[in-house]
């Protein structure tokens, strides 16, 4: 597909190793029990790809750390418990959450949607937070790294194409000047080159605004090309972990953990 | 009177309860959007609400002192409602839900009844006696005065929902509660926002139509089915559709009553039911709704 | 599907023991009318054909899984058949039953078309503004019903060889007429057209993919249930003797459904219990005041649903079931010590209120055999936060 990205070695980010830092995680729904123990750990300003078959538990494992399911174990974010904390108080510790199948507010204006996404920010008028100013400033910002929201800000979300929804979703989720970024899924159902835009967008974000970025993807070679590190989940377990240089260049690694052929899919 | 007039005469009766369906129907409406709801008892919270205001008005309160009053009661007791009766059946299946709000709905019934009994009330005209002769039609003041009301209470639900930032938040929850759940908003909290609201639209559906009803705790039984078939007609989804609905329902009740003799006043009723059957056959999403309203 | 053995109790195993529980039964419904007073007799009549009317709306909302608020319309149609019948033609007691119970089971069958094109909600919705409709519509018809003064007709009156009191005879009738509805109902369930219920109410496109004919059972299911319906109310107008439009408000179409509901839904034994609701809490409470029945079936009605979805008829189920998972949950935890002891338990206290809206939905593993959940628990917990479903349309 491209060109083998510049190093985004661990060396950059290791400032803070344990920003995230998420051990013995266990969760399920009901009696479905998903995630059987993961231990791993997020620097900041890193970011870390989860990759695996349908069904190994990356949704779940994103899901747990918004509040979004109960676990078990531990996930602290910066030194602070998240787990038992319901969606709404992740929120307010700097967890966004970018569901699979993006989650946009469809009857509402693009604009509008990036205006909820810093709720948490201006709160009700009376309460006069000093924000207001920088709400309006990244708003611009987010329009800045996706130039196709700012020509459609008064459309209804829901009149946009997939990809533009993704953006949209993302944005929302920047909005709330976030410390740890979920993206579950983000290329589920887009096109290729919406996809490699998606993705490049992401990097962009996380270069400039060092967010840290967990992003949970079917599609692995795209998502290591972004990575510092990866994290292969199967069956609810950690069963490879790794810079993701070393991953993406590992075929093998690839071909019996993913089941995709990486270097084929590069000639191809 | 000529044909013409006595036809717009019956038009402007039909606007002037169609105004009370369509504020009972925009309650539905409300809470539908919040939560999916359909909610059964949404006719009785309006004529608890209006016993309320009758209880303030005959303790000596002026009318339009206790309106305002009673309106708070009526938003506060929404919220409770939510947050006591629904939220525990929150997301469990329609047939459960339905039947909370059966159950709800006779629970308050009977309560007036204990409270108040069952006897009829003579509830006050908040509105003057007379009104203006257009052309040989004659236009009460009550009924301008109840089209007056509800247009007042349309305007401030849209000023809320499109100018403010509780209104925006407010939408957002109605359109995609997980998505606003992970953007810090506390759900619970607006859906308790959006029952109190709801109650209040209500209430005032209740206040209006007391004069002419007379007030009994069986007052908005029938009100309710009027408003059911404005919500359907209108679409469930749709608010600008419940009132659109509400003003149809009233003229076509009043005409059918008033030209086609086999229906006559008594049979009026009917009108509702076939409104609600022929929408629901020919276009369940009604005319504002968007389509797909039920689950798959 | 699992859950039909469980209502239907078909259990081998149990056989002595239920038939056992069927003698006793019978014994105490046929010797009640000599221990009794008359007035007594005349209520436990009342609770039987109550039953009836419940037993075929449980078909409809406990099995099938639709909701009616408009049962009330079909009890009015069978008794004003039955009134009708005996003012008019003087047809005779025995002649109004067939004639009841095939009346409804047409006119239910002709609202069961449209019903099919109706989901939950919205066949409530018509069907309660049919039960508001059919009152004036009474009255209206005035040369037939006798409009707002209604019928009087002749009451059950024994055969002189009987040598029973009216209103044990009467009482007879009704418990023989009201076994056979019961036993009918439950023939219906385990037949082809029940399991066929219980499957399109448990997964409506998987049993259509099964090749379940989804359109003929709903519409039967609503004729059988109309028919049940119709029956009763023509028992009614045996017992009273008195028909008028008032009788019939829409007040008695919620309290039926009311009543099942507080009962027991898709529980055989449910519709009894109903019945003896609808007829005693009214009654009882009455001599508090006119107000207090409706308050005390409300509030009962809200609770149910809260505690204890199943009903009355499900209660000791629930209760035994919680009892026997006991066990195999502290296996379960035997089997995960080594690494749950490991993690500290972050869980346990938060958890209550942190999730609010999930709550509803955990219990859902513990409800046996009912419509008010999935068979699959799995389907109910797939979506994590519990968010209003309808809302998330794409």
């Amino acid at each position: 597909m491209s060109e083998p990205t510049t190093d985004r070695t661990e060396a950059e980010a290791s400032a803070e190793p344990d920003f995230l830092k998420v051990s013995g995680l266990h969760a399920g729904y009901g009696q479905a029990r998903v995630l059987q123990g993961l231990d791993f750990s997020v620097a900041r300003g890193e970011v870390c790809a989860i990759l695996g078959p349908n069904g190994a538990g990356k949704t779940t494992t994103l899901r747990a750390l918004s509040g979004m399911v109960r676990g078990r174990g531990s996930v602290t974010l910066n030194g602070t418990e998240l787990l038992g904390r319901s969606p709404e108080q992740a929120a307010r510790l700097g967890v966004a959450h970018v569901p699979e199948g993006r989650g946009t507010f469809n009857d509402l204006t693009v604009e509008e949607n990036l205006r909820i996404g810093a709720h948490l920010r201006t709160g009700p008028r009376w309460r006069g937070r000093p924000e207001r100013a920088a709400v309006a400033a990244d708003l611009e910002r987010i329009y800045d790294y996706f130039p196709k929201l700012r020509q459609r800000s008064r459309q209804a979300a829901g009149s946009l194409s997939g990809g533009e929804q993704q953006m949209l979703a993302i944005g929302r989720a920047l909005m709330l000047r976030p410390s740890l970024l979920l993206l579950d899924e983000p290329s589920l159902g887009l096109a290729p080159l919406v996809t490699r835009e998606l993705f490049e967008i992401v990097r962009a974000v996380n270069e400039e605004e060092r967010t840290t970025v967990v992003v949970v993807e079917q599609n692995a070679q795209l998502a290591l090309d972004i990575a510092h590190r990866a994290h292969v989940l199967e069956a609810g377990r950690l069963v490879l972990s790794g810079p993701a240089q070393q991953i993406r260049e590992d075929g093998q690694v690839a071909e019996v953990y993913l089941g995709v052929s990486v270097r084929s899919r590069k000639a191809g | 009177m000529s044909a013409v007039t006595d036809l717009l005469q019956q038009v402007v009766e039909g606007l002037g309860s169609g105004a009370v369906y369509a504020s009972l129907a925009l309650a539905l409406v409300l809470i539908h959007r919040f939560t999916g709801i359909v909610n059964f008892a949404q006719g009785e919270l309006a004529m608890l609400s209006t016993y309320v205001a009758w209880q303030l008005v005959a303790s000596g309160m002026p009318f339009w002192l206790a309106l305002p009053v009673t309106l708070a009661v009526s938003f506060a007791g929404g919220m409770l409602v939510e947050r006591i009766v629904i939220r525990p059946v929150q997301g469990a299946p329609e047939l459960t839900v339905v039947i909370v709000t059966v159950g709800l709905f006779i629970f308050v019934n009977a309560l007036a009844g204990l409270i108040w009994s069952f006897t009829v009330k003579d509830f006050p005209q908040p509105f003057p006696d007379g009104g203006l002769d257009l052309a040989g039609v004659r236009v009460d003041w009550s009924t301008l005065g109840i089209i007056g009301v509800v247009a007042v209470v349309m305007g401030v639900l849209y000023l809320l929902f499109q100018h403010t930032s509780i209104g925006l938040v407010m939408r957002a929850v109605a359109c995609n509660p997980a998505s606003a759940r992970l953007s810090g908003i506390w759900v619970g909290r607006v859906l308790m926002l959006g029952w109190g609201l709801a109650a209040t639209v209500g209430a005032v559906s209740g206040v209006l139509v007391a004069p002419v009803l007379f007030l009994e705790p069986n007052m908005m039984g029938g009100v309710l089915i009027y408003a059911f078939a404005a919500a359907t007609l209108g679409g469930f989804d749709s608010p600008v559709g419940a009132v659109v609905g509400g003003l149809f329902v009233g003229v076509a009740e009043t005409l059918t009553g008033a030209y086609v003799g086999v229906i006559g006043a008594d049979l009026k009723v009917g009108v509702p039911l076939v409104i609600i059957l022929a929408v629901l056959l020919v276009r369940p999403q009604g005319l504002f709704g968007r389509a797909a309203v039920e689950r798959a | 599907m699992n859950t039909i053995t469980a209502a239907l109790g078909t259990d081998r195993a149990r056989r002595p023991r239920a038939a056992l529980t069927v003698l006793l039964a019978a014994a105490a419904a046929v010797g009640a009318p000599f221990y009794f007073a008359p007035f007594q007799v005349f209520q436990l009549t009342m609770v039987l054909l109550y039953a009836v009317a419940l037993a075929g709306l449980n078909l409809l909302v406990g099995f099938g899984g639709q909701i009616s608020l408009g049962h009330g319309a079909f009890f009015a149609a069978g008794a004003y058949t039955a009134a009708v019948m005996l003012d008019r033609y003087d047809t005779g007691h025995l002649a109004t039953l067939p004639a009841a119970a095939a009346g409804c089971f047409l006119l239910g069958l002709g609202f069961g078309v449209p019903a099919l094109r109706l989901r939950g909600l919205y066949l409530a919705l018509v069907t309660l503004s049919f039960a508001v409709f059919l009152p004036p519509l009474l009255k209206r018809l005035e040369p037939v019903t006798g409009g707002s003064m209604g019928l009087t007709v002749d009451k059950l009156q024994p055969p002189a060889w009987s040598g029973l009191a009216e209103d044990q005879w009467t009482y007879f009738v009704v418990l023989a007429v009201t076994v056979v509805a019961l036993l009918l109902a439950r023939n219906l369930l385990r037949s082809r057209v029940g399991r066929a219920l219980l499957a399109v109410r448990d997964n409506e496109s998987a049993a259509e993919v099964m090749g379940v004919r989804l359109s003929l059972h709903k519409t039967l299911a609503f004729a059988w249930s109309a028919m049940f319906a119709g029956v009763a109310g023509c028992l009614y107008t045996w017992v009273i003797g008195f028909v008028s439009p008032d009788s019939f408000s829409f007040v008695l179409s919620i309290t039926l459904l009311a009543g099942l509901v507080v009962g027991g839904l898709a529980s055989l034994y449910g519709p009894l219990l109903g019945a003896a609701f609808v007829m005693y809490v009214p009654s009882v409470s009455q001599d508090v005041s006119e107000a207090a029945p409706g308050v005390v079936f409300g509030l009962l009605i809200i609770t149910v649903m809260f505690v204890a979805p199943t009903g009355l008829a499900g209660l000791p189920g629930r209760v035994l079931g919680a009892v026997s998972r006991r066990l195999p949950r502290t296996t379960a935890a035997l089997d995960r010590t080594p690494e749950a002891d490991s993690v500290p338990e972050t869980d346990s206290v938060p958890e209550a209120d942190s999730v609010p809206e999930a709550e509803p939905k955990s219990p859902a593993g513990s409800r046996p055999a009912t419509t008010l959940t999935p068979a699959d628990p799995a389907v109910v917990d797939a979506e994590p936060v519990g968010a209003p479903p309808r809302t998330e349309k794409e």
